[in-house]
């Protein structure tokens, strides 16, 4: 349950189900805007992760 | 007609009273508008990401004297609706700050409430006949 990247990727999975049906209508659509969505928030935020990763935290 | 010549929908109810009942339970907008998938989907994320917030120590917050950021997130947390009311009766979310889920926790209560909020605007597109689905 404490795992960060468990609790990111339902995160991830939320929102983007959320947006794939405030959006998209037809079904093949969601597919791939959910697929896209999905990716973008978790690799975004392990791309971020590993930018912050050089700098301290004081 | 709405602007642009769009065709408003016939609501069930007069749009202020179906914007309050989208807003206190999460999918109602949608489901009486008869988006009955799209209100389900919709219910069952809000309460996810809601129950997921509070099992992870997060916070319901609440406006904070000299923070004015508290206020905003005081607005996100506001869009739970019904969700928010029920968590304070039952004392639910006042957080646990060293708990290592707390941020998560917190983060998860802010998604709910503004997903919600952004269903008030779908509901309201729907409605007004900006959006025809």
């Amino acid at each position: 349950m404490l795992d960060h990247l468990a609790l990111m990727s339902l995160d991830a999975l939320l929102i983007a189900v959320f947006f794939t049906f405030l959006w998209k209508r037809d079904r093949s659509e969601r597919l791939r805007y959910f697929l896209k969505v999905f990716a973008a928030l978790l690799l975004g935020a392990i791309a971020l992760g590993w930018l912050m990763y050089p700098f301290p935290r004081g | 007609m709405a602007d642009g010549g769009r065709k408003p929908r016939q609501a069930p109810l007069p749009l202020t009273a179906l914007l309050i009942a989208a807003w206190l339970v999460p999918g109602l907008g949608h489901l009486l508008l008869r988006r009955r998938a799209r209100a389900a989907v919709f219910a069952a994320v809000i309460v996810t990401a809601f129950v997921v917030g509070l099992l992870l120590d997060g916070e319901l917050i609440t406006p904070k004297a000299g923070d004015p950021l508290s206020l905003l997130a005081f607005v996100a947390i506001l869009g739970n609706g019904a969700l928010f009311f029920a968590a304070r009766l039952l004392d639910l979310g006042q957080g646990v700050v060293t708990s290592p889920a707390f941020e998560y926790g917190k983060t998860f209560l802010l998604t709910s409430g503004m997903m919600n909020l952004l269903l008030l605007l779908d509901v309201h597109d729907i409605v007004s006949g900006r959006k025809d689905w």
